[in-house]
C-alpha cells in the first residue's frame, strides 16, 4: 500500500477501503443523482452539470482516504466538494451565465431535447428561478432540497442551524414572489 | 402568516422535492463516470483486485478440487486481461443478439412463452432523499396525495376491505434491450434519419419538425427504454382547445399513440399541463392493471404541454413482448407475505410506526435483468400514518408471482 500523504488515486481507494467507512461505490450510487441535481438546478446546460459532476467524483474519489467520518456526513462532505466545483465553475465562467439563465429561463426548445426528456420539463422553469436567486438564498434552498438538514446546510454555509432554517425560510419566499412575478407578466 | 401563504409554500416546497428528486443525468452517465473513474486507477492495481476477489470467491467454496480451481484461474486470467485492457469480443453467442425489426406492442408482435424461467422479483426504492414522495398525478390515485413516502420498517396491520381480486395466474412480459439499429427502425418509422450519436443515448435522429432521442433502460431510477420527441418550436400548428386534444393530436401525428391500454390524466404545475397515459396491462378474469413505477406509483407516457402548444414527449419505448402465463398468489397469502416482507428502507422514525393498510391492487412493475427486463404481477398494499405532524403513506410491493417460480 502506498504511503500516507500520498495523493495518488490507489492511496485514496486503498485508504477507503481499510478504514472503517463505507465502500466509495456506495457513495457514489446514492449520491449521484443528488449531486447532479443540485449542480443542474445552477448551471445552465446539463453537459455543464454532467462535466462539474464528474469533477465532483474525481475529486472526491481522491479524497476518499482523508475523508473522516467522525467530523462529518458524507452528504456534508459530497455537498461541500460539490459547492467548491459549483463555485469554481461560476468564477471561471462569470457571473454571464447565471444572468442568461435567469433571463432565459424558458425550456431551451430543440437546443438540449437530452436533457429536457431527463429533467422534467416542467421543473426546469421553477429551478431557473432557484438559479436566479441571491447567491446564499440559492445556496440554501438547493442544499436543503437535496435532502440535507438544517445542521448540515448551516455547517456548509458557516452559520447555525437556526440561521439556516431562516435563511431558507426568507428564500423559499423570495422564490415564491419570483415565481408569481413572471406569472403575472 | 395567513394560512393560504402557508399552504402556498408548503406547495412550493413539494414542487422543489420533486424537481430535484427527478432531475437525474442522462441514462449511461453513471456507468460512464465511474468507467472513467476506475480507468484513473493503476492498471496494476486493477488486476490485483480483480485475482483479489476471484480468490475471495474460491475461498467461500473450499470443496472446489484444486484441479478446477486451477481451470478456473485460467480462464480467468484471460477473461480478466480481455476485460481490463477494454478489448470487446465479438457479439457471437447471445441468444437475443440481432436485429429484430423493432414493432409495436399490439398483440400481433407478442410471442407466447411457457415460461420464462424463475423470475426476479420486483421490488420498492426509497426516493434518493427522505423528502417528499413523488406525486401521484392527478387522478392516478386517490391516496397518498401531499405525503412523503416511508418504505421502513413499520408494523402493518390490515384493515381494508376483503381484496376483490381473485385470480390464479398471470401474464408476465419480457422484452430484450433494444439495440442502436432497434432505435434507428423506430426513428425511421416516425419519418426521422440519424443526426448524431448522442452519448448515452441509443440515437438521436431529426425529422421535419421535431428532434426524436431514445435511450436504454436505465438502473436508478428504475426504468424501461423510453423515447423523447421534442417539436421544432417554431413550427407548430395552432393551440389545441385542450391540453388533452393537443396532447392526443400530438402524438397522432407522429404515430405515438400508445398501442396498449391506458387511462389519460393530466397534472398541472405552474403552467404546464402534463398528460398522461397511465399505462395498463389486462389480466384475464381480473380486467386493467396500472403499471407502477419504483416507488409504487402509475406512470406512462407523457406529453407536456403549455400554452396550448406541445413542449415534449415522453415515455417507454413500443418494444415486442414476450408473454408467459404464471401461477400467481391469492390476495390472503399476499397481504400475509406483505406483514413479514422485508422492509425496502432502513428505519428513519422512531418507534416504529403502526400502519393500517387499506388499499389493494394488482399492478404491474418493471424488473431488470440485464439484456432483458420484465414487467411483471405484484400486489402493491398501502395505507397513511402521521408521525411527528408529517403524513406518511406506507407501501408494500408483494410479488404475485409464486415463490416457487420466482428466483429472488
Amino acid at each position: 500500500m502506498a504511503g500516507v500523504g500520498s495523493n495518488n488515486h490507489e492511496t485514496a481507494y486503498d485508504s477507503a477501503v481499510f478504514a472503517d467507512r463505507p465502500p466509495f461505490e456506495d457513495l457514489y450510487r446514492d449520491f449521484l443523482g443528488r449531486i447532479y441535481a443540485y449542480v443542474r438546478a445552477q448551471v445552465s446546460t446539463a453537459a455543464d452539470a454532467e462535466d462539474i459532476t464528474a469533477q465532483v467524483f474525481m475529486n472526491a474519489y481522491q479524497a476518499y482516504g482523508r475523508f473522516e467520518a467522525r467530523n462529518t456526513t458524507p452528504a456534508a462532505w459530497l455537498f461541500r466538494i460539490a459547492r467548491n466545483a459549483t463555485l469554481d465553475h461560476f468564477r471561471a465562467h462569470g457571473r454571464r451565465e447565471r444572468l442568461r439563465r435567469t433571463i432565459e429561463h424558458q425550456p431551451q426548445g430543440v437546443e438540449d431535447p437530452a436533457g429536457m426528456a431527463e429533467e422534467r420539463i416542467q421543473y426546469r422553469a421553477l429551478l431557473a428561478h432557484v438559479a436566479g436567486l441571491p447567491e446564499r438564498q440559492r445556496d440554501a434552498i438547493t442544499l436543503r432540497h437535496s435532502g440535507l438538514s438544517f445542521e448540515e446546510v448551516g455547517t456548509l454555509m458557516a452559520c447555525s442551524e437556526d440561521a439556516a432554517k431562516m435563511l431558507y425560510h426568507r428564500a423559499l419566499k423570495a422564490l415564491r414572489a419570483s415565481v408569481q412575478a413572471e406569472d403575472v407578466s | 402568516m395567513s394560512d393560504n401563504e402557508d399552504l402556498e409554500l408548503q406547495a412550493l416546497q413539494r414542487q422543489l422535492d420533486d424537481a430535484f428528486e427527478t432531475t437525474r443525468p442522462r441514462g449511461g452517465f453513471e456507468d460512464e463516470l465511474w468507467s472513467r473513474m476506475q480507468a484513473r486507477r493503476p492498471l496494476s492495481r486493477r488486476v490485483a483486485e480483480f485475482f483479489g476477489g476471484l480468490v475471495g470467491t474460491m475461498r467461500e467454496v473450499p470443496a472446489v478440487p484444486a484441479a478446477a480451481v486451477a481451470v478456473v484461474l485460467i480462464s480467468a486470467i484471460g477473461i480478466g486481461l480481455i476485460a481490463l485492457s477494454g478489448i470487446h469480443l465479438g457479439g457471437g453467442g447471445g441468444t437475443t443478439a440481432g436485429s429484430a425489426p423493432l414493432r409495436s406492442e399490439a398483440g400481433s408482435s407478442r410471442s407466447n412463452a411457457t415460461s420464462f424461467g424463475r423470475l426476479p422479483s420486483p421490488s420498492l426504492q426509497q426516493p434518493p432523499t427522505a423528502a417528499t414522495a413523488p406525486q401521484p398525478t392527478k387522478g392516478a390515485t386517490d391516496q397518498s396525495a401531499q405525503s412523503v413516502l416511508y418504505l421502513g420498517p413499520a408494523t402493518l396491520v390490515w384493515a381494508g376491505p376483503q381484496p376483490s381480486v381473485l385470480i390464479t395466474s398471470a401474464p408476465v412480459y419480457r422484452f430484450r434491450e433494444p439495440t442502436e439499429a432497434d432505435a434507428g427502425q423506430f426513428a425511421t418509422a416516425l419519418g426521422a434519419s440519424n443526426s448524431n450519436h448522442r452519448a448515452g443515448t441509443l440515437g438521436e435522429f431529426s425529422g421535419p419538425g421535431f428532434v426524436l432521442g431514445v435511450v436504454g433502460s436505465s438502473r436508478q431510477p428504475l426504468s424501461e427504454p423510453r423515447f423523447y420527441i421534442t417539436p421544432d418550436q417554431s413550427r407548430l400548428p395552432p393551440p389545441g382547445p385542450t391540453p388533452t386534444d393537443t396532447a392526443a393530436a400530438f402524438l397522432s401525428v407522429h404515430s405515438l399513440v400508445p398501442a396498449w391500454s391506458y387511462v389519460v390524466v393530466t397534472d398541472q404545475l405552474a403552467d404546464t399541463t402534463r398528460v398522461v397515459y397511465l399505462r395498463q396491462f389486462e389480466v384475464p378474469t381480473y380486467g386493467s392493471a396500472y403499471v407502477v413505477n419504483t416507488y409504487g406509483v402509475r406512470y406512462g407516457l407523457e406529453v407536456d404541454v403549455r400554452r396550448g402548444q406541445p413542449l415534449q414527449a415522453f415515455g417507454p419505448l413500443p418494444l415486442p413482448l414476450d408473454v408467459a402465463n404464471y401461477p400467481v398468489i391469492s390476495s390472503d397469502q399476499a397481504i400475509n407475505l406483505a406483514f413479514v416482507s422485508k422492509p425496502s428502507a432502513p428505519a428513519s422514525i422512531q418507534p416504529e410506526p403502526t400502519v393500517q393498510l387499506t388499499t389493494f391492487e394488482l399492478v404491474y412493475a418493471l424488473v431488470n435483468a440485464g439484456d432483458h427486463s420484465f414487467y411483471e404481477p405484484a400486489y402493491l398494499l398501502s395505507g397513511t400514518f402521521t408521525s411527528n405532524g408529517t403524513t406518511y403513506v406506507k407501501r408494500v410491493l408483494v410479488p404475485a408471482v409464486d415463490p416457487s417460480q420466482r428466483s429472488s
